[in-house]
């Protein structure tokens, strides 16, 4: 037998070798100019004056209070939505109802409807002219155009976030260990605190990422119902569009990448819990 | 068809799942391919399907080298542990894929694919399932359909992969003679891989015991039964 | 099991409070405006222009990630190269990035003083301001579905049908086009289904590039904010119903691929 007849066979379930780095080739590409292109992008605008540029812009007073308005919506709206999660998930996978499908359907919901429509209905629900918000606005409490109302925005874009992690990690746990614990006498709580969440911390933690990054990067909705008020309802993305329109273009871009460094951040995270934590991670996303 | 294996080795990376083996395996027969698992029997019958390249060595089809033949040149009847049914296709499609999947010029009329399709089914005693879907099918059901389909692209050698494994003890048995009617009535050198010593002694004209990827005994089953050539096939034939 | 209460009564509240209530108040500002109404504000040629024009450069959009995206399935999950895991991550920037960041990164790169832009505008080619800026945006915020659906599946499929495929004589092409790609059909579809849908609404990662040139750039979630600027928000209330209704048709259809899929083959 020759080494050309070695080289020359190709197990039946490969691609001949042309084809592979053919598609490679086609994939890497795509990805360059698609994804790292952009991120790239973002860095190159920020640094164009240098770096004590873009960190100046940085400690901009519009720009700071962007940053912090940014962390206190996260920081109200993520628990919330966490929160949210695990009820959800408790409910969905540890009792039997009918119409549980539909809840769950409704719980993905936001997913499917478009961030300004999302800003739409807040404006309709609590703006000054509907029934509920007049009455807000009269009593001291603005919802619309105001902080609650850019946490509510900011809530319902990422609703689905944390229940949908939560919920087949769960489903798959199912209830022995919950059961087995309350006929050892836990109260509901303990069960809950020592059985439970050491089980789901990790897809807990998942879905909190991906969550917090939504919340911090959300644009659209938080655009419809901010008002764009500078210094006072600008998030960061808010704050990047202003910028950007008035064309100071290091601080734009200077802003955006604290906020892309934030996503990569985030990627590392999801990834290194994907190769370390993957058997307690919802199954699509095993690596 | 008569088949030749000369002295195949196969290494997959530093273990060896076949040390040089060599077989003569007669035309028309019905071959068993007995052993543990690991004894390397599952390798050897990939290597002679073309799934699997030998380290070294050669097999031979009528005394013509067929090592370098791919997998689709060998035109082998290959027929997997878990059947391996396209489950997206029904059974007519399922049987009539290997036909369809000929070039324009040699692959047959639609009319006649489905003639052909038509004589299968009615060969595995299935006449009327060839609307259904494989996830609509029994074990035993699917079997048959693989075998089918096997048959469909006229091999010119049957190949098995523990084509009773996956059933349970009761269908096994009932399908033993089905398999042995179809190899009769073909008359396709068959070989077939088990780790059942009473399924091959029951089944095979010929019966090659393997153990760590090495032929232990080679010998019709009675001759095996009298006289085991090793302590190994003594205490396996006898488990 | 203890919580009954507890679980069901945060998750029925918040629901209500921050996605049902919310919904509902467009949907009642809808019923009082009437389907005459709501006709008669949508039935302009500036609000078709941008709900056809968001629709079609979306379907294009995802059809591109439906290829593209299957490909690189693909090729993550079969082939080992350098780097591998690196593309693999990648995939999800689109989802972590937000799209603000994405819109003003996109246009700074085709814009004609851009680095693509500069390379286009030497052809005579102008892509952000344009259409094409549109699609461009609209391809990086869908990228991840159809590879995100599709991975599993190709990790699930059985190495033995493609060998079986080959025994039986196939090229490895006719194995690709005739068992793996009706196997990852049903996943794809979902997966383009949610990268239309996610592009019909999609509006920060756009409205940069796009150019909004009312009849020619302008597309139909703008068209919302624009009116919601103007404090006409009857009319922006009849368009995002429209968006709504155009949202759960999707939905709708994404239910029913998984249902014909699971009948068909017995998975998703």
């Amino acid at each position: 037998m020759s080494d050309a007849v070695t080289l020359k066979f190709r197990s039946a379930t490969e691609e001949t070798p042309l084809a592979r780095w053919v598609a490679i080739g086609i994939a890497v590409a795509g990805i360059a100019v698609l994804v790292f292109a952009p991120l790239l992008a973002v860095f190159a605008e920020a640094l164009t004056r240098g770096v004590g540029a873009a960190i100046a812009s940085l400690a901009n007073r519009d720009a700071q209070s962007a940053i912090k308005l940014t962390l206190i919506i996260a920081a109200i709206s993520v628990p919330l939505n966490a929160a949210f999660g695990i009820a959800a998930a408790w409910f969905i996978t540890k009792f039997d109802f009918r119409g549980k499908a539909f809840l769950i359907t409704l719980i993905d919901l936001p997913f499917s409807v478009s961030p300004v429509v999302a800003g739409l209905c807040i404006v309709l629900m609590f703006g000054t002219n509907s029934l509920v918000g007049g009455w807000l606005v009269a009593s001291g409490y603005p919802i619309v155009f105001a902080l609650p109302g850019i946490v509510l925005a900011t809530m319902f874009v990422t609703f689905p976030f944390v229940a949908r992690e939560l919920i087949p990690v769960m489903i798959e746990q199912g209830r022995a260990e919950e059961e087995a614990a309350l006929t050892l006498g836990a109260s509901g709580w303990r069960t809950f605190r020592t059985v439970t969440l050491p089980n789901i911390r990790w897809a807990l933690l998942y879905g909190v990422l991906l969550c917090n990054a939504r919340a911090m990067g959300e644009f659209g909705a938080v655009a419809v119902v901010s008002g764009k008020i500078r210094g006072q309802t600008a998030t960061m993305p808010i704050t990047i569009e202003m910028l950007y329109n008035e064309y100071l273009s290091v601080a734009a871009f200077s802003l955006a990448a604290l906020l892309t460094l934030l996503a990569l951040v985030t990627l590392l995270l999801k990834t290194a819990l994907e190769l370390r934590h993957a058997d307690q991670l919802a199954a699509t996303h095993r690596a | 068809m008569h088949i030749e294996i000369d002295e195949i080795s196969k290494q997959f990376g530093t273990t060896a799942a076949l040390h040089p083996v060599s077989l003569s395996l007669p035309s028309g027969a019905l071959v068993a391919l007995l052993g543990p698992s690991g004894s390397g029997k599952t390798t050897l019958l990939r290597i002679l399907g073309g799934l699997e390249f030998p380290t070294s060595g050669r097999v031979l089809f009528d005394g013509q080298d067929a090592t370098g033949l791919s997998v689709q040149e060998r035109r082998a009847g290959f027929v997997f542990q878990s059947y391996a049914l396209f489950r997206h296709m029904t059974v007519f499609d399922n049987i009539a894929y290997g036909l369809n999947a000929r070039p324009r010029a040699s692959r047959p009329t639609k009319a006649e694919i489905a003639r052909r399709v038509t004589k299968l089914l009615d060969l595995i005693q299935l006449p009327d399932i060839g609307a259904r879907y494989p996830s609509q099918l029994s074990g035993g059901q699917r079997q048959r359909v693989a075998l089918a389909r096997a048959l469909a692209i006229e091999p010119r050698m049957m190949l098995l992969d523990e084509p009773f494994g996956a059933l349970d003890a009761k269908v096994r048995k009932e399908l033993r003679q089905g398999l042995r009617d179809i190899h009769d009535t073909t008359g396709l050198t068959s070989v077939f891989v088990t780790h059942d010593q009473e399924e091959a002694m029951e089944l095979a004209d010929l019966v090659v015991v393997m153990s760590m990827g090495r032929i232990e005994q080679i010998g019709k089953p009675q001759d095996i039964r009298a006289r085991p050539a090793t302590a190994f096939v003594r205490d396996f034939i006898s488990a | 099991m203890p919580g009954l209460g507890l679980s069901m009564g945060i998750t029925l509240t918040m629901l209500s409070l921050v996605v049902l209530l919310p919904i509902g108040a467009l949907l009642l500002k809808g019923a009082t405006y009437g389907l005459p109404g709501i006709w008669e504000t949508v039935n302009r040629e500036r609000v078709w222009a941008a709900l056809f024009l968001s629709f079609r450069l979306s379907l294009f959009a995802a059809v591109f990630n439906l290829v593209f995206g299957v490909l690189l399935a693909w090729v993550l999950v079969r082939y080992r190269f350098p780097g591998r895991r690196i593309l693999d991550a990648a995939v999800d920037l689109p989802f972590a990035l937000p799209t603000a960041v994405a819109g003003i990164a996109l246009t700074a790169l085709y814009a004609p003083n851009g680095a693509f832009g500069a390379l286009a505008a030497g052809v005579g080619w102008k892509i952000a301001y344009t259409q094409y800026g549109i699609f461009l945006a609209l391809v990086f915020v869908g990228l991840p579905f159809v590879t995100r659906t599709v991975q599993p599946v190709i990790e699930e499929i059985e190495r033995e049908v493609e060998e079986a495929s080959a025994t039986l004589g196939a090229t490895r092409l006719h194995t690709l086009r005739h068992v793996i790609l009706p196997m990852l059909m049903p996943a794809a579809l979902t997966g383009f289904a949610l990268s239309l849908a996610r592009a019909v609404g999609e509006y920060g990662s756009v409205i940069f590039i796009a150019g909004n040139i009312p009849l020619v750039t302008e597309i139909a979630p703008l068209l919302i904010v624009i009116q919601l600027e103007e404090f006409n928000y009857d009319a922006a209330a009849a368009i995002g119903i429209a968006m709504l209704l155009i949202s759960f048709a999707m939905l709708l259809v994404i239910n029913l691929i998984q249902v014909w899929s699971r009948r068909r083959i017995g998975y998703v």
